[in-house]
């Protein structure tokens, strides 16, 4: 008998296997989410998940907890509406960057302006996945998609100066960085105040195969070669995962 | 009983906190920031000042749904920026009241100016189907004890319930008694005590179902059978009967007080629930060679009052946010003539 999973208790497992694309990086973060709430003993009284729209707001229907799955955009005014009339509550959100830094853009400012005591985990693809895969504001330069098919023209937001801009926590990790996205959950959970976890995931379906990735093993293997973890600094250059607190 | 001079959105922010309101948020607009200085000053409720509307009425969901009663306040604009969100809060079946001062509009319009433009938007607003209940006062008094109805309706239906008014009323300064009305108790558990999935998607049981039809037909039904349900309980108007015309003029909020000058020579009939509209209009119309509905808009309600009686309606459109009886008076001598 293997070690019993006992994280797998914050899932509702009868609604599992999830209806992501085999490779998606979603399901790696609904693990650590459950991972990192259990590491804080959250229970399932008294913790609430809230997400958006998109492949990644599927997310909170997913947990045996009380959730909503809030309209495009709309994840963080909701989270702090709920966080403001109970504090007792564990709020937590988990989003995509089309929703939180797109559509939702004006909510992250303002949320963390007022420094609201809610944690923010962003799946953060660089692409609008489920619409089909389009630009989206994380998306880097040059990159094609959809909707740039001769290459994005824009810079992709720069959600670390947004989010510290307001002396909030900000981490920043990916799925390959398994252990390392855990411990930027669970710090952020820990922090009092606003927290933001930006978690680089790759989309096969409708991103990798596009630009050239046989499979989202190679994605992820591109993580492990692009990104060095510094967790020691003020500022995450490009290429660098890490915590600012 | 105390008798209290009120500004009219002063009313409503009593009236809301006696109601039981916990948590208001909101985003400053004419004619309905009063609400907001007045609420800021309530040391029992809990007022965010919030970047916009979208954000306002987000948070209000958000609240409402962790177990405190909640409200925002707006005008046209802000009004218009709520909508998807109103849909939402719909399909999830959270408890709110939406309290929206009219002004001239379309767009930016005339802020100072009252109109009666949103009475389609409060029913047609958002996309899909949906069954709101809305109340219009046309007085301190009333928006003082509607504001009680709608935070009532509201906990009944588990439905955001919108309160109209018009910066003509809500800017009124009227002696009102202080009454405490019966209020609904919550009934909806808050969050953080089970497992429940609240989702905008068709959905059944907790759990999202976006391929059956089936689902999202007995869904919509069963919106429609709850409202309907719950506003038999607020089946509001005001009748003025004169026994010597064949005329029924309709009219509601700001302009109804104008109508009642003309009682002399009409019937005068004023819905206070306005939405779901109330079926009594069928039967008290059955008496009238003619109805009139003047409104100040370009006869929003007139073409809802023509659904419901499968006859022709004589609409009185006053626009431009001016009240001005002997315009009024002419038109309807116009009507007279030619009937």
């Amino acid at each position: 008998m293997t070690k019993e999973l006992t994280y797998l208790n914050f899932l509702k497992q009868e609604r599992l296997p999830h209806q992501w694309c085999p490779g998606c990086g979603n399901g790696i973060i609904l693990k650590l989410a459950c991972m990192a709430m259990e590491k804080m003993n959250f229970q399932q009284k008294g913790t609430v998940m809230v997400s958006g729209i998109g492949c990644s707001g599927r997310s909170a229907g997913f947990f045996d907890l009380d959730s909503v799955h809030t309209a495009h955009g709309r994840a963080l005014p909701v989270a702090e509406g709920i966080k403001l009339a109970n504090e007792q509550l564990n709020v937590m959100v988990i989003s995509g960057d089309g929703d939180l830094f797109g559509i939702g853009g004006n909510h992250l400012l303002h949320a963390s302006r007022r420094n609201t005591d809610i944690t923010v985990i962003c799946i953060s693809n660089a692409i609008y996945g489920m619409t089909g895969g389009q630009c989206s504001p994380t998306t880097e330069i040059t990159s094609k998609t959809l909707t740039t098919p001769r290459g994005n023209e824009d810079s992709p937001i720069n959600v670390q100066a947004l989010v510290t801009a307001h002396n909030c926590f900000y981490a920043r990790s990916t799925t390959f960085h398994f252990n390392h996205a855990l411990k930027c959950i669970f710090e952020a959970l820990q922090h009092k105040g606003f927290s933001f976890v930006e978690i680089k995931s790759q989309c096969i379906t409708n991103d990798g195969r596009r630009r050239g990735f046989k499979n989202s093993y190679e994605m992820m293997m591109s993580y492990k070669e692009t990104y060095k973890i510094n967790n020691s600094t003020n500022k995450l250059e490009h290429n660098e995962i890490g915590i600012i607190k | 009983m105390t008798k209290k001079l009120l500004q009219g959105n002063q009313a409503i922010a009593l009236a809301a906190v006696k109601a039981g309101l916990n948590f208001y948020a909101g985003y400053p607009i004419t004619p309905a920031s009063e609400i907001l200085h007045e609420l800021v000053n309530q040391k029992t409720v809990k007022v965010l000042q919030m970047e916009d509307e979208i954000a306002s009425i987000n948070a209000i969901i958000g609240s409402s749904l962790a177990g405190a009663k909640s409200m925002t306040a707006t005008s046209g604009p802000g009004f218009s920026l709520m909508q998807e969100s109103i849909g939402h809060a719909h399909m999830m079946e959270i408890p709110l009241v939406i309290v929206n001062v009219q002004r001239v509009g379309p767009s930016t319009g005339m802020p100072t100016f009252p109109a009666q433009g949103d009475i389609l938007q409060c029913k047609y607003g958002s996309h899909g189907d949906y069954f709101p209940i809305v109340f219009y006062p046309n007085s301190v008094a009333e928006l003082y004890e509607y504001t009680f109805n709608a935070f009532n309706a509201a906990e009944e239906s588990l439905s955001p319930v919108i309160l109209l008014s018009d910066s003509y009323v809500s800017h009124l300064y009227e002696t009102i008694e202080e009454v405490d009305y019966p209020v609904s108790k919550r009934t909806l558990a808050p969050l953080g005590t089970s497992n429940r999935h609240f989702t905008g998607l068709t959905h059944e049981n907790s759990k999202p179902m976006t391929s059956d039809p089936e689902v999202h037909k007995k869904l919509i039904k069963r919106f429609e059978a709850k409202q309907k349900k719950v506003s038999r309980k607020y089946n509001d108007y005001e009748f003025i009967e004169n026994k010597n015309s064949d005329i029924l003029l309709i009219a509601f909020g700001a302009l109804s007080r104008a109508a009642y000058d003309l009682k002399d020579d009409f019937s005068i009939y004023r819905p206070i629930r306005i939405f779901p509209i109330v079926e009594k209009l069928k039967e008290i119309a059955k008496k009238y060679k003619e109805i009139v509905v003047m409104e100040m808009n370009a006869g929003q309600y007139a073409n809802e009052v023509e659904r419901l009686l499968h006859r022709e309606i004589k609409s009185i459109p006053i626009l431009g946010g001016k009240i001005d009886l002997n315009e009024i008076a002419s038109k309807l001598r116009r009507i007279k003539r030619k009937k």
